[in-house]
């Protein structure tokens, strides 16, 4: 019975967060299918939000906005608070939440600039924020309250190489303030996402089907990370943490490292193309490249 | 203190005039210390940042001996509980982040105990195997004095076969303020300035002659601690990768990537045993499908990075190397501005309020008051942060918020803007970014 009640105080005096990085760019796949998809996956995310929040009085929410042009934050907002009122009986805070959100993104949507040519969503900058955001409360906690914080990505995008090295930036921040991001791609399978998520040991899921986004956000997102190994969710997806290498962009098994700057190349050469540092003994490497690469074919 | 001789080495504190430090604080308008003190604490908190300077070339693959003096003088109860396991508890912080800074660099550690040097564990790459070690040094049996000279042979001795392209270095925490040495130590200090070994020193004492001379040398740092706090950031600030030496070569390395083989043709990988845990008795090797696997020979290691015990390939994933870039391509710092210089943010209709372009905290309001006097610019993005999001977005998340969240400011074009008056500057990150693209 002590336990029990020991357990339920330290629960109680522990926070659950979520920030859920909202992708609103309007050049994903399915807004340009069809922008009424837009609403419906608006209406699941808020739903499950409320979810989150049902499941604990402390818990808190947060959701941010990566657009094609800006990075905001629809909810919560500190210094304009939404006109409340009890409407059917509902809990005001639910309540709040959506209309919050919702009224949020259509002053952002409407005021943005128009897109002349699809472009890419900067979601590694919408994630350094939602960790920017997160770290500022996790120094405002009170003494011995304790918080688990953790994000939810939901997109449709394509990644981008370009954004590669923010996205690590982002994850090795988020394992080393241990955060879990959980991804939820809503087209395509992200392989650096994938990373992320396997780096956080958070879940990686691939929608299948849009109009059944909010059970598959119920049942994979919705339970902290810390019950999730006793539940049956959808097995880890294989990643691949193999380099590609600098010179032909292709994925290789073994390649040579710069010593100064660290890049990949799939063959030996005297000079670095990127930090152009002249590399001593040239002599026997390529011999035992060969050698080695032979024994690859092999196997 | 230490900090002050660094800048001019004959100037000793007690030589310099006299301080009246009491006038740095100054009271506010309302008689309240707290402006002052907060001020202070600030400052304090961006000194690091600000010392970082700009490094083009950087030993990144590192083989560091971290040797530990367990003489009579580590017992001394100065720092709290005594010198010994306050030093034990910095150095746990320092492992873990050693490796979480440096995942391709090796640690191990040497003791002194007793005149003799003692080797606690081999260069490795895992930080398990020094914290086990750690753990048992906490209850050595502290007697009689250093030797200097026999940490440094035997660390010079591991230190001399590491290939030439790693940066080599020796960390030495002295307690003692004595040296006792089979021969003369100048011999020991020539050889390793030879070998361009870098030696620092962290003095638990007092500043000891010969421990300035070595570092002074071999291009090291020398600092004696003033308290557990002042400890600390001296152990710290050996993280963060020295600049190259001129004696490391240059060359390319040979790395595998391995892949992880869940599935061979559709059926769930043969069940193996990996390499790291077969010979260790405490914790046997267990029966697993997964692992990775050696790209060269195959043998199996549920850990990365690793270098194959078979093949001697050194085994990395595409994030290791990822990890260390922030230190090539480091934030610019931002610029420091009155809050008053801040504009109200556009987008809002009650406009004076202005808030953080990272944490979207209100800033000047409520308890903050004091410590939101000051915001920060990026001077690319234009974006103003408070302090606490300019130390988190400099020392943790290695990435500007701004840059990277409006579109048209690359996010990393600052590193081209900044490296393009270098000769020998990377050409370009773009062609990094992509390096790893899938």
């Amino acid at each position: 019975m002590e336990a029990d009640q020991s357990a339920s105080k330290e629960a109680e005096s522990c926070i659950d967060l979520l920030v859920i990085v909202l992708d609103t760019n309007p050049s994903q796949h399915f807004v340009r299918q069809n922008p009424q998809n837009l609403t419906q996956i608006l209406e699941a995310v808020i739903a499950f939000g409320n979810a989150h929040l049902m499941q604990k009085a402390q818990n808190k929410l947060a959701v941010v906005s990566c657009s094609h042009h800006a990075t905001n934050f629809l909810y919560p907002l500190p210094r304009r608070q939404v006109e409340l009122r009890q409407m059917d009986g509902q809990y005001e805070a639910f309540n709040l939440v959506e209309k919050t959100v919702k009224q949020q993104l259509g002053s952002i949507l409407m005021n943005a600039p128009r897109l002349s040519a699809p472009c890419e969503s900067l979601l590694a900058g919408s994630m350094s924020m939602a960790l920017c955001y997160i770290s500022r409360l996790q120094r405002n906690l009170a003494p011995g309250v304790k918080m688990h914080s953790r994000i939810l990505v939901l997109t449709g995008s394509n990644e981008c190489a370009s954004q590669y090295m923010t996205f690590m930036n982002v994850f090795f921040t988020a394992q080393k303030l241990g955060i879990t991001i959980d991804t939820c791609a809503l087209d395509k399978t992200l392989s650096l996402l994938q990373q992320g998520c396997d780096i956080t040991s958070g879940q990686f899921l691939k929608v299948t089907q849009l109009d059944g986004l909010l059970q598959y956000l119920l049942w994979v997102f919705l339970p902290a990370p810390q019950i999730r190994h006793k539940l049956v969710l959808p097995p880890p997806p294989k990643v691949d943490y193999r380099a590609s290498c600098f010179c032909h962009r292709e994925l290789i098994d073994i390649g040579y490292v710069c010593s100064v700057c660290l890049s990949v190349f799939c063959k030996y050469s005297p000079i670095c193309t990127t930090c152009h540092t002249i590399f001593k003994n040239p002599g026997p490497l390529p011999i035992k490249g060969k050698k080695k690469k032979k024994t690859d074919k092999q196997m | 203190m230490a900090d002050d001789e660094q800048e001019d080495q004959k100037e000793y504190r007690w030589e310099t005039g006299y301080e009246k430090t009491w006038e740095a604080i100054k009271d506010d308008e309302d008689g309240m210390l707290d402006g002052a003190i907060a001020e202070i604490i600030q400052k304090a908190k961006r000194q690091r940042q600000a010392q970082k300077t700009k490094q083009n070339r950087l030993g990144m693959m590192r083989h560091m001996f971290v040797v530990l003096d367990c003489s009579e003088s580590m017992s001394v109860p100065d720092l709290k509980p005594t010198r010994l396991r306050c030093t034990v508890k910095l150095l746990e912080l320092f492992i873990e982040e050693f490796f979480d800074q440096n995942p391709i660099s090796q640690l191990g550690l040497i003791a002194l105990k007793a005149k003799r040097a003692e080797k606690v564990t081999e260069l490795t790459g895992t930080s398990r195997v020094h914290l086990k070690a750690l753990e048992s040094l906490a209850n050595v049996s502290l007697t009689s004095e250093p030797s200097l000279q026999n940490g440094l042979d035997l660390a010079l001795k591991s230190l001399k076969v590491v290939p030439s392209h790693a940066s080599r270095e020796i960390v030495i925490i002295m307690g003692s303020l004595t040296t006792c040495d089979p021969v003369d130590i100048n011999l020991t200090i020539d050889e390793l300035k030879k070998e361009g070994i870098r030696c620092s020193v962290i003095s638990l004492s007092a500043e000891i002659h010969v421990a300035r001379y070595l570092t002074q040398q071999t291009m090291g740092t020398f600092g004696a601690v003033l308290d557990d706090a002042h400890f600390r950031d001296q152990l710290m600030s050996q993280v963060d990768p020295p600049p190259a030496a001129k004696t490391q070569h240059n060359s390319l390395i040979r790395m595998g990537f391995p892949h992880t083989k869940n599935e061979v043709e559709g059926k769930d990988a043969p069940l193996s045993m990996c390499m790291c845990h077969i010979e260790n008795l405490e914790e046997p090797s267990e029966l697993t499908t997964t692992g990775h696997h050696c790209p060269q020979c195959n043998s199996k290691y549920c850990e990365l990075p690793v270098e194959c015990q078979s093949c001697g390939l050194t085994l990395v994933s595409a994030p290791h190397l990822a990890r260390s870039y922030h230190h090539l391509f480091p934030v610019p710092n931002f610029e420091e501005l009155p809050f008053e210089a801040m504009p109200a943010s556009s987008s809002d209709f009650t406009s004076d309020v202005r808030e953080c372009y990272g944490c979207a905290k209100a800033l000047g309001q409520g308890v903050d008051k004091v410590a939101d006097k000051v915001v920060f610019r990026c001077g690319f993005c234009k974006q103003f942060f408070c302090v606490d999001c300019d130390i988190f977005i400099h020392d943790t998340l290695h990435a500007c918020v701004g840059c990277n969240t409006i579109p048209g400011v690359d996010g990393l074009v600052y590193q081209q803007s900044s490296k393009s008056d270098q000769v020998d500057a990377h050409p370009g990150p773009s062609k990094q970014r992509g390096q790893f693209a899938m």
